[in-house]
This record gives C-alpha cells, sequence and structure tokens, in this order.
C-alpha cells in the first residue's frame, strides 16, 4: 500500500517542481552576474500567464503544428513518469528501458523539429536544422555511456541502474564518473544549454530551441515551455540520483524512508539547478559550427568510461 | 493441406505469368494486368501463411516436381515478395494510367510480371541450377523496370545497374560452381552434405564470390554503386518492388548459402560485420545530405542492408562459439532481429517508395528543394506519410523502434559479457549504430518536413489536386502494417527470448534487459491524452495571423531547402563526404567584364566514387591507352600476335 502511494506521489513530486527547477537555475544565474533576478517561482507565473492567453497560429502551418506542442509534452512526461527521482523501483523496469529513453528523447525532438518546419519562417527552419543535427550526433554518446551503467549494474533500465547503484562498490565510480560525465555533456545538448545553445536569448546566432517555438504562443507554448522545464529537471535529477545514489527510497521500505528521502531529493535538486546555473556562468557559448568537436568529446569521455569498466572487471 | 498449399503456389505463378501474358496481348489493359498480379500476391501470401501456421517446427514441402521447394524461412520471404507485389500493384492500378504517355503499359507490366516471377521463383529455389536461373530472370526483368522512360538518366542507371548485376551473378555463379563442384542440379540438402568435404582455400573462395554477388545486390559497400542510380529511375511501384523485395531476396540468398558452409570461421564473421558496418554508415550519411527524394529511400535502403549483414554477421561469429547459454540467447536475439527487421523495412520501405510515387505523380518532381506545404493540400495522406517516416527513423512505437531495439540490445549484450576485445568490438559497432540510429532520424524527419510542412517552395508544390483514393490505400496499409508490427509482433516473438507468455502484457526479456510494447503504447495514449486535455480546456481563442517576418515580406524561397537543412551534417562529415563547391562565373556582356551571371556549382559525391571507382575507371582508361599501341594497322603485327596466342594457348593446355 504504502509503495503504491509513493508510487503515485513521485510522479506527481517531479510535475510540480520542475518549473522550480528552472526558477533556480534562473536565479542563481542572476546572482552570479550581479542580479537581483525574478523570484523562483517566476516560471510558474509564467506558465500560468500563458495558459489564460489567446492564440495566434501562422497561416501556413498545417495540422502538425497543432499535433507537435501535444507530442513533445507527452514525451516529457512519460520521461517524468519513469524516471526515479525521490524513490527507485517504483515503476516497472519494461517502461523505463534505457534504449527506450533515447527512442523517447529523440521522438520528442524529431516533433520539436517539425514544429519549427511548419511555420514557413527562416527563424524556425534554422533552428529545427540545428536541433536534428545536434540530436542526431549526440547518439553515440548516449548509447555508450547508458551501456557502461548498463553493465556495470547489470540492469538495463533507469531504475535497475539507480537502485543498483545504492549498492554500489566503490569499484564502479571510476567508469561511471566517466558515463556521467558524458552524460552531462549530453543533458546540456538536450536541454539545450550552454555550451551548446543560449537559453536567454532569440538572437539567431546562437539560438536552437528558442527558434523553433518562435511562432508557438498561447497554452501551446505553455505546453512547450512546461516540457522543456520538465525535460530538464528529469534529466539533472536522474544524473544526481546516479552519481549520488544516497537516500533513496526503495520499495518495501517504511514511510518514514519517504520523508528522508524527499529531503534529500531536495537538497540534489537544489544542488543540481546550482551546478547548471555555475556551468552556464563559467563556459561561454560554442559556435554551432564546432558542436562536432562538442560531440566528440562527450563520446569519446564515454568510450573512455567504457574501456575503464573493461580494464576493471575483466 | 500440403497439396492445396502447392496448388495455390502454382496458382500464384499461374496468375503472374497470366499478368504478363495479359501486358503483352492486351497493352492497353493495365487495371487487368493489374488485377491478376494482385490475384497471385493474394494466392502467394495465403500460401505462404498456410504454410508457416501449419509447420511451425519447420519441414520442406517440394514443390513442381523437385527444385523447387517451400520451407519455413522460404515461406517468409516468399510471404514478403507476394505481400509486396500486392501492394505495388494495388498502387499501380491508379499510377501507372498518370503515365500513359511516357510510359508503355505492355513493357512496364511484362517487365513487372517477370521481375515478380523471378524473385518468388529464387526464394522457393531449391537447387543452385533454379535459383541461379530465376536470379538472371529477376536482374534482366529488373534492368527493363529502371530504363522504363527511356530517359537519358535512365539509360544510364539501367547501363550501370546491368553492368554491377551481371558481375554479381558471375560471382555467384563462380561461388556455387566451387561449392558444387560443377553439380549445380542437386538440391541444397546433398550440397550441404557434400561441401565439408573441400578444401579450406575452396570454401573461403566460394564464401566471397557469394557475399560479394549477393552483396552488390543488396547495396553493400563497394559494390553500391548502381543503387542509389537505379531504384529511383524505375517507375515508383517497381521502385519499392526494387528496394522493399528484391533487397530482402538478395539477403534471403546470402542466408540461405551461407547455410551450405559447414563452419564460417570468425576472420570471415568479421569482413561481413565491417562490410555491413561501412554500408550503414555511407548508406545513412548520404541519405541524410541528399535532396533527390527517391535517392535518399535509395540510400536508407543501403544503411538497413547494412545493418542486416551486420548482424548477420555478429550471428556467424557467434556460432563459432556456441554452448553458452548466454550466447544461445544472442543468437536468438540477433536472429528475430534479422526476421523482424526485414519484414519492417519492407513495409515502411514500400509505403515511402509508393508515397513518393503518388506525390511525384502530382508535382512532377522528385526534387526535395521544390516540396513544401503538402500537408495542407492532402491531410490524411501526410499522416500516412509520418508514419512510415516515424517508422523509418526507428522511433517509438512503431515496429521498427522494437526491432532496432533488440539489435542494439544484442550488441550492448555483447558489449556487457564477453571478453575484452570482442567487447570492445561489440562497443565499437554499438556507437556506430547509434550514430547511424541518429542520421537515419535526420534523414526521415528532413524528408518529411520539406515534402509537406511550411510553405509549397515552387509553383509545382502549389498547385496540387486531390489525391485519389487508388494512390493512398496501399501507402496507408503499408503504413498500417508498420504501427500495428509495433505492438502486435512483439508479444508473438518474446517466446523465442526466452520470456514466459502467459498474457499479451508480459515484458519482452532479453537477458536482463525487457521492454514491454504495451507499456510504451499506454504511456503514449495516457500522456498524449493528458496533453490534449490541457490544450481542449486552455485553447479558447484563436487567430490565424501572418508568420513573424522582421518587417519584411517573407517569400517561399526563404525557407530552408532540404539541401540547406542538411549543412550543418555536410560540414560536420566533410571528410566522409566528397563535397565540391564551385563559384562559376560567365562574362554576361561583351563591353563590361563587371556584368558576369554567376551560378554555385556543388555536389556531394561518394566517397566510394571518388577514391574506388574513379580510380579503377582511370586504371582501365591508362591500360587501354597502353594496349592502343598495338593497334598500329600493320598486317604483319597482327598475325605475330595471332601466332603468339596460339602457342601461348598451347602451352597452357598441354
Amino acid at each position: 500500500m504504502i509503495d503504491i502511494i509513493i508510487a503515485i506521489i513521485q510522479p506527481i513530486l517531479v510535475l510540480a517542481v520542475a518549473p522550480l527547477f528552472l526558477g533556480i537555475v534562473r536565479k542563481s544565474k542572476a546572482h552570479f552576474q550581479n542580479r537581483d533576478g525574478a523570484s523562483v517561482l517566476q516560471p510558474y507565473w509564467a506558465l500560468a500567464t500563458l495558459l489564460k492567453k489567446d492564440m495566434t497560429i501562422p497561416e501556413w502551418s498545417s495540422w502538425v503544428y497543432h499535433a507537435v506542442p501535444i507530442v513533445v509534452f507527452a514525451c516529457a512526461f512519460i520521461l517524468a513518469l519513469v524516471t526515479p527521482a525521490v524513490g527507485a523501483g517504483y515503476t516497472p523496469d519494461a517502461a523505463s528501458n534505457v534504449f527506450f529513453i533515447t527512442g523517447l528523447l529523440a521522438l520528442g525532438a524529431a516533433f520539436l523539429v517539425m514544429g519549427g518546419m511548419d511555420t514557413g519562417s527562416t527563424f524556425g527552419n534554422m533552428g529545427s536544422s540545428r536541433e536534428m543535427t545536434l540530436a542526431a550526433i549526440i547518439e553515440p554518446t548516449l548509447f555508450v555511456s547508458f551501456t557502461t551503467l548498463a553493465t556495470l549494474t547489470s540492469s538495463w533500465s533507469l531504475n535497475g541502474i539507480v537502485g543498483s547503484m545504492v549498492f554500489g562498490s566503490w569499484m564502479t565510480a571510476l567508469p561511471a564518473a566517466f558515463a556521467l560525465l558524458a552524460l552531462v555533456y549530453a543533458a546540456l545538448l538536450e536541454n539545450a544549454r550552454y555550451p551548446v545553445d543560449n537559453p536567454a536569448t532569440h538572437l539567431e546566432l546562437t539560438m536552437v530551441h528558442e527558434a523553433m517555438v518562435l511562432e508557438y504562443s498561447g497554452p501551446y507554448l505553455a505546453l512547450l515551455e512546461y516540457a522543456s522545464m520538465l525535460k530538464l529537471a528529469v534529466i539533472s535529477i536522474l544524473i544526481m540520483n546516479i552519481g549520488l545514489p544516497f537516500f533513496m527510497v526503495m520499495p518495501g521500505a517504511p514511510f518514514e524512508n519517504f520523508f528522508v528521502a524527499c529531503l534529500f531529493f531536495a537538497v540534489k535538486f537544489i544542488v543540481a539547478a546550482f551546478s547548471i546555473a555555475v556551468i552556464e556562468t563559467v563556459v561561454v557559448k560554442m559556435r554551432f559550427y564546432r558542436m562536432q568537436e562538442y560531440a566528440l568529446y562527450a563520446f569519446l569521455i564515454a568510450v573512455a568510461g567504457f574501456i575503464c569498466f573493461i580494464a576493471l572487471f575483466r | 493441406m500440403d497439396l492445396h498449399i502447392a496448388y495455390s503456389v502454382s496458382a500464384a505463378f499461374a496468375l503472374f505469368v497470366g499478368a504478363g501474358m495479359s501486358a503483352l496481348f492486351l497493352p492497353k489493359q493495365n487495371t487487368l494486368a493489374q488485377a491478376l498480379l494482385i490475384a497471385g500476391g493474394v494466392c502467394g501470401l495465403g500460401a505462404a501463411a498456410a504454410f508457416a501456421f501449419l509447420n511451425p517446427q519447420g519441414g520442406s514441402l517440394a514443390l513442381f516436381g523437385g527444385h523447387f521447394a517451400l520451407s519455413l524461412p522460404a515461406s517468409f520471404f516468399f510471404g514478403l515478395v507476394s505481400l509486396g507485389t500486392l501492394l505495388s500493384s494495388l498502387f499501380a492500378i491508379g499510377y501507372l494510367p498518370r503515365y500513359a504517355l511516357s510510359l508503355s503499359f505492355r513493357e512496364v507490366n511484362l517487365a513487372f510480371a517477370f521481375f515478380v516471377i523471378g524473385m518468388c521463383a529464387v526464394v522457393l529455389a531449391d537447387s543452385p541450377a533454379a535459383f541461379l536461373f530465376f536470379w538472371e530472370v529477376m536482374s534482366v526483368a529488373a534492368y527493363f523496370l529502371v530504363i522504363a522512360d527511356k530517359s537519358e538518366d535512365s539509360l544510364k542507371a539501367g547501363f550501370i545497374y546491368f553492368v554491377m548485376t551481371q558481375m554479381g551473378f558471375f560471382c555467384l555463379l563462380a561461388g556455387f560452381l566451387l561449392l558444387s563442384q560443377g553439380e549445380l542440379f542437386v538440391p541444397w540438402e546433398v550440397l550441404r552434405g557434400t561441401a565439408p568435404l573441400l578444401g579450406a582455400k575452396t570454401l573461403m573462395c566460394a564464401f566471397f564470390l557469394l557475399f560479394a554477388g549477393f552483396g552488390s545486390k543488396a547495396g553493400l559497400v563497394p559494390l553500391h554503386q548502381w543503387l542509389p542510380y537505379a531504384h529511383p529511375q524505375a517507375p515508383s511501384h517497381a521502385s519499392a518492388l526494387l528496394s522493399g523485395s528484391m533487397l530482402v531476396v538478395a539477403l534471403y540468398g546470402f542466408l540461405n548459402a551461407s547455410l551450405l558452409f559447414p563452419s564460417i570461421p570468425l576472420s570471415w564473421a568479421l569482413v561481413v560485420i565491417l562490410v555491413g558496418l561501412l554500408s550503414a554508415l555511407f548508406g545513412a550519411l548520404h541519405a541524410a545530405v541528399e535532396s533527390d527524394a527517391k535517392r535518399l529511400l535509395a540510400y536508407s535502403s543501403i544503411e538497413h542492408m547494412g545493418l542486416l549483414f551486420a548482424a548477420t554477421g555478429v550471428l556467424f561469429g557467434l556460432m563459432n562459439s556456441g554452448g553458452h547459454v548466454i550466447i544461445e540467447v544472442l543468437k536468438a536475439g540477433l536472429f528475430v532481429f534479422i526476421i523482424f527487421h526485414t519484414a519492417n523495412h519492407f513495409f515502411f520501405k514500400t509505403g515511402l517508395f509508393l508515397s513518393i510515387g503518388a506525390i511525384m505523380s502530382e508535382t512532377h518532381t522528385r526534387d526535395l528543394d521544390e516540396m513544401g506545404g503538402l500537408a495542407r493540400a492532402w491531410p490524411i495522406f501526410s499522416g500516412v506519410v509520418l508514419v512510415l517516416s516515424l517508422s523509418a527513423a526507428a522511433l517509438p512505437p512503431f515496429g521498427t523502434f522494437f526491432s532496432e531495439w533488440l539489435l542494439v540490445q544484442s550488441l550492448a549484450h555483447a558489449a556487457a559479457v564477453f571478453s575484452p576485445l570482442f567487447a570492445i568490438i561489440g562497443a565499437v559497432m554499438l556507437a556506430v549504430v547509434g550514430l547511424v540510429a541518429g542520421l537515419a532520424l535526420f534523414a526521415s524527419v528532413k524528408m518529411f518536413a520539406t515534402l509537406f510542412l511550411g510553405r509549397p517552395r515552387t509553383a509545382h508544390a502549389e498547385k496540387v489536386k486531390p489525391l485519389p483514393l487508388t494512390l493512398t490505400i496501399a501507402p496507408a496499409l503499408c503504413a498500417v502494417c508498420s504501427a500495428v508490427s509495433g505492438f502486435a509482433v512483439m508479444p508473438f516473438i518474446a517466446p523465442r527470448l526466452g520470456a514466459a507468455m502467459s498474457s499479451p502484457l508480459t515484458d519482452t526479456s532479453f537477458l536482463n534487459a525487457t521492454i514491454n510494447v504495451w507499456y510504451v503504447l499506454c504511456f503514449f495514449m495516457f500522456a498524449g491524452g493528458a496533453a490534449y486535455l490541457i490544450q481542449l480546456f486552455t485553447v479558447k481563442k484563436v487567430r490565424t495571423t501572418g508568420t513573424w517576418d522582421c518587417g519584411a515580406p517573407l517569400t517561399p524561397r526563404m525557407q530552408y531547402s532540404a539541401t540547406g537543412f542538411a549543412a550543418p551534417i555536410r560540414f560536420f562529415f566533410r571528410m566522409l563526404l566528397v563535397t565540391k563547391k564551385d563559384l562559376v562565373s560567365v562574362p554576361a556582356s561583351a563591353s563590361n567584364p563587371w556584368i558576369t551571371a554567376k551560378r554555385l556549382d556543388w555536389s556531394v559525391n561518394s566517397i566510394w566514387e571518388r577514391w574506388f571507382y574513379a580510380r579503377i575507371g582511370a586504371g582501365v582508361l591508362a591500360a587501354a591507352h597502353f594496349i592502343r599501341r598495338l593497334q598500329s594497322g600493320v598486317v604483319q603485327a597482327y598475325l605475330l600476335l595471332v601466332l603468339v596466342t596460339l602457342v601461348v594457348t598451347l602451352i597452357l593446355a598441354l
């Protein structure tokens, strides 16, 4: 019974706090730039405002334009449902296979790209072309680093990986660290953060994600923005949970553990958001036509992790 | 029951022959020929399904008094070819009359009927002689399909195809002659018994000759050269069969031939893997940068054949080290991948070629750079193509995703359990497959987006009439098959992987990795439903406005073209893509040299064309130049040559 309650509360919690994550990132970034910044609750107000607004649709768009927010949001939503945040093992392994997760990320990216292409404007098209390229070249990194983590923990689902990390030995730390670093690279790319994309501007030199959603407005934009907040929060929490798999609640545990886990979830949540702000402050944006280098670094780190694993465990 | 199946197969052949005859003697009748082909396809599909249903454990049924037999693998491929014929002919009923002026029904339908007969007979052949004969029927009939419209491009493509396919045929002939020691008329079963008696070197020669022969048909590098030229030139319903079915027949031929060898050493397997992976990467990269819709699909076929052959290579490698339970499961996984992916590739590739055919018949171009905005004109048809494109991109929840999941998961397992060397090979393969998957996603999305989304880029795409139902129905059937194969087939193949099957909600377990199609589907329903509800309750007033244009009016040409869309990929992979870019300026006025007409000449060439074929061509020309010196016109020199030839022949012969 307790397990079922936790299994239901966990995704609701993640859905509820995702905008807060972005709020914390923005607030800390503003702090580093000697600004006050908006309240950490600002993303909630932004979403609420967008939901209340009327909508404009570009005259050249087709039915695909209307399908995009639904599919993109659905992908992020599924990601939020299956990712272990507070506790590991509450969703079936068969629902969070690592290669299913990569497929899900690709599906979301593909639809977002179609949204950008269905406007008849160069801006949306440019963002689409870039986003599709990035999604294509990061795939090998995701495959190899997930494989390293999965072989370390002999489990191929996100729940299993996080769950086994809880009992992992220190031997696994080195390969896992490499794999995680590669995943951090991939996460920054997938979520359109520095050094890949500048989330704060609509400047055509830098933009990828913002260019694609430029024509969206009102509730559609709210869905897309909420989807990107969810994706950012969930992927960051996932990386934190693999890296610091402490104080997670497991099926069969008493209810008190859940509160402890929630407390530590809050800590990890804030640390993750703060780290992204730090990364965005100390790292400069890379030119888009150097992204093959970025993807190559990520891939080499992932391969280094795998070779470490082979060297240590065979 | 066996008798009924045999009758049904005979009926299929009789109907195909009847279609050919009707095309020959009633050249104005297209519908009759297509109806006979459809009926033949239905008979073939029925026979294959009945055989597979009644003999799930294998067994074989001799047909036409020997030389042909229906076995379990043959029935699968026979069924696919029949289904392909059915779908293509269904499409051709509405499609061919649109080209009544440029194509001759008689030629196209006759060649098509013989092409189908050839393919069906190849998969049913029970001896090398029958196999090779019908292989040649298939190849030659395909030639006439490639040159069907008699244009300059088609004749050139047909020439390349014909040369390559004959080279491939002679490789096969040599390979089978070596393997059977000249006895081409004995059944496969007997060959399997005599092959182990041959020397290791003979076996190796035979294997690589057969690999080259089948590989050239399947479009593996470096013998793929003809494929991107020939497949797009055929009428689209024939392209669908060329890409969807003929390549599959080549794969069947290779699998069937490989079973004749007593064992396949690891080194041979590694060659197969390497060639397969190179093909997959090459195909995916070129598909990503290609702007011609049908060539894009042809490159995508090279990619998928590469993946299938690479998986076959891994399967060969695992055959050497049997016994361990993990290896047995991996073998099962790869085997299921090969079968399942073949079917999925067949569905989406057939569907996409037919769709492009339908689009071309309205827009009269296959250049993606001139398309756009078709989703507004054809909302339902665009939905069909969207499903097929997502399936080609191997995205969940479509069948291709689950078949590629099997491949990726097999390679990941291999990386996880094997000795260091093989683990690293597994990881490298996994990374290559990852890149291939990413590029395939890029190519599919690019194709769909530039065809259907945004504004029409030229008048070609602007003035389209509604598509008739006859052109929509066959692609729609393919789309349904792609979607259904995801969640309907996986539970059936799960038992092969060792999971207990008590209810449809059982996980598909593959060693310790599990995936469940039904969860995936339920999630999509749930999440999509939630998103739909949110927008249902929040969207109040919608205004249609112009796209934000920065104050200057937008023109359709300002949109990204397919060429522009792929620019980052061209730049990132410029080492592997031989791109050429020249700004050519031609003086336009005699008096003022500053007035010039400028034009950008650019092309993406295949690295193989540049470094392999061009070199061979240059070598042949140089040799010809050298040999030409003999042609001096002096009679004495020719007489001397005759004498030398005679002496050399006698020395060699005696």
